[in-house]
């Protein structure tokens, strides 16, 4: 038997049944909790910003088009809650700089599991990923976690599928360089 | 990154190293957000949700939404028009016959009106109401049977499944609610649609719903309901 749709939960907050809301939650916090963590690197920012997208979403749940795909919805107000925070926090430097931030030690200690299960190259891959351009980022952790084809993907991103498949190509080509540039050398030496 | 699986976008690097490092990524291990996040997201959708005091005076005039304003104005409207009527000399069928039909409206569109109302308890309202003019009014049979299959509440479902009654009969009515019986998860609503089917079905819809019944696409014990009602009828 099929569940309810994510659009359809979302045609119902819309209606003003806000509890729909909580199952959108259910589904979907974690993903984009993880999202919101990769842009970030700062867990309890994160955690404020899934609160804001989920309520973001609840503001503008009737500006959803009924032949819209919810996912691709989310995801686009969640780039744009984070965007907003990296710029806040690009302005203000000094905020957000405490002990829940994904400093080294979690990385060393990611790698440190990592290596223990065969895939240390894993830890320079993030590295590399979050030493890239937020948009470029977004490009790569959206589409490769998250979509199944581009035309869902460049609606997350606010684009066509044919653009989204060239930003796609553009932000791998950048990871690859950056990777190449970090460690010296590529990652298939 | 989703919870249990990965989507599969398709990409096609030309340059090894890309795909590779695309490969790569798939490992990631997936970091679950504290308790926190819950406890606070729903302590902020219960505040986001308390009604406003205009919506709260609304719910307590038994109001919702324009229609609903529209209405109450309009039944003021026409009381005043009534009493100026009464006034007036006795003999003048013509609008009292007029009278007779603004009021058959008003009935029609408060009916409406809170089949669509955001409260259940409202829209069960109207669902009642409409069980009794459904059989001669094509636009309130066609609300009570969006009703039926597309309320969120189970229990305003099975209501207006109820409510269709013989309309089950009628080609458009019966292939919404056959369809529907396919694809209701409410228990509620498939005992709703197959006594429905059971007491005014044709033989055509009593044969799809023995199938249903053997392909498991019914609970069991609605299922079991079926068939020994079937049998029972054979005999």
């Amino acid at each position: 038997m099929r569940a309810v749709t994510d659009e359809q939960l979302i045609q119902w907050v819309a209606d003003g049944d806000t509890s729909c809301l909580a199952t959108l939650f259910e589904r979907h916090h974690r993903a984009v909790y993880r999202f919101c963590l990769q842009m970030t690197r700062h867990r309890s920012q994160s955690e404020d910003l899934v609160q804001d997208v989920f309520l973001r979403i609840l503001k503008n749940a009737g500006s959803f088009r009924s032949d819209g795909f919810f996912k691709s919805w989310m995801f686009n107000i969640a780039r744009n809650v984070t965007l907003d925070h990296i710029r806040k926090a690009r302005r203000y430097p000094g905020e957000s700089m405490d002990d829940d931030v994904l400093d080294q030690h979690a990385s060393d200690q990611r790698s440190a599991e990592q290596s223990a299960a065969g895939s240390e190259k894993m830890n320079f891959v993030m590295q590399a990923l979050a030493a890239l351009p937020a948009a470029a980022q977004q490009v790569i952790w959206l589409g490769r976690f998250q979509f199944e084809n581009y035309d869902e993907l460049g609606r997350a991103l606010g684009c066509n599928a044919g653009t989204a498949r060239v930003r796609m190509h553009r932000a791998m080509a950048l990871l690859n360089s950056t990777y190449t540039n970090m460690h010296g050398v590529p990652i298939d030496a | 990154m989703p919870d249990n699986k990965t989507p599969e976008l398709p990409f096609d690097a030309e340059n090894p190293a890309e795909q590779q490092l695309w490969n790569a990524l798939g490992d990631v291990s997936a970091e679950e957000p504290s308790p926190r996040l819950r406890q606070e997201f729903y302590r902020k959708l219960a505040h986001a949700s308390r009604p406003t005091v205009a919506a709260k005076l609304r719910e307590w005039l038994g109001f919702s939404g324009n229609a609903g304003w529209l209405t109450a104005t309009a039944c003021v409207l026409l009381g005043l028009g009534a009493g100026q009527l009464f006034s007036a000399p006795a003999d003048d069928q013509e609008r009292l016959a007029a009278l007779e039909e603004n009021v058959s409206m008003l009935s029609r569109s408060l009916i409406l009106d809170r089949l669509e109302n955001d409260t259940a308890s409202k829209r069960l309202r109207g669902v009642m109401d409409a069980a009794y003019v459904a059989g001669t009014d094509a636009e309130i049979a066609t609300a009570l049977l969006q009703r039926a299959t597309q309320d969120r509440v189970p229990s305003v479902r099975s209501a207006a499944i109820e409510a269709l009654g013989t309309q089950v009969k009628t080609p458009e009515v019966g292939a919404r609610l056959m369809a529907l019986l396919e694809q209701a998860e409410s228990p509620l609503v498939q005992m709703a649609l197959v006594d429905l089917v059971l007491r005014n079905g044709s033989s055509e819809q009593m044969a799809r719903l023995q199938e249903l019944a053997d392909n498991g696409v019914l609970h069991p014990d609605i299922a079991r309901h079926v068939a020994t009602s079937l049998t029972r009828d054979l005999i």
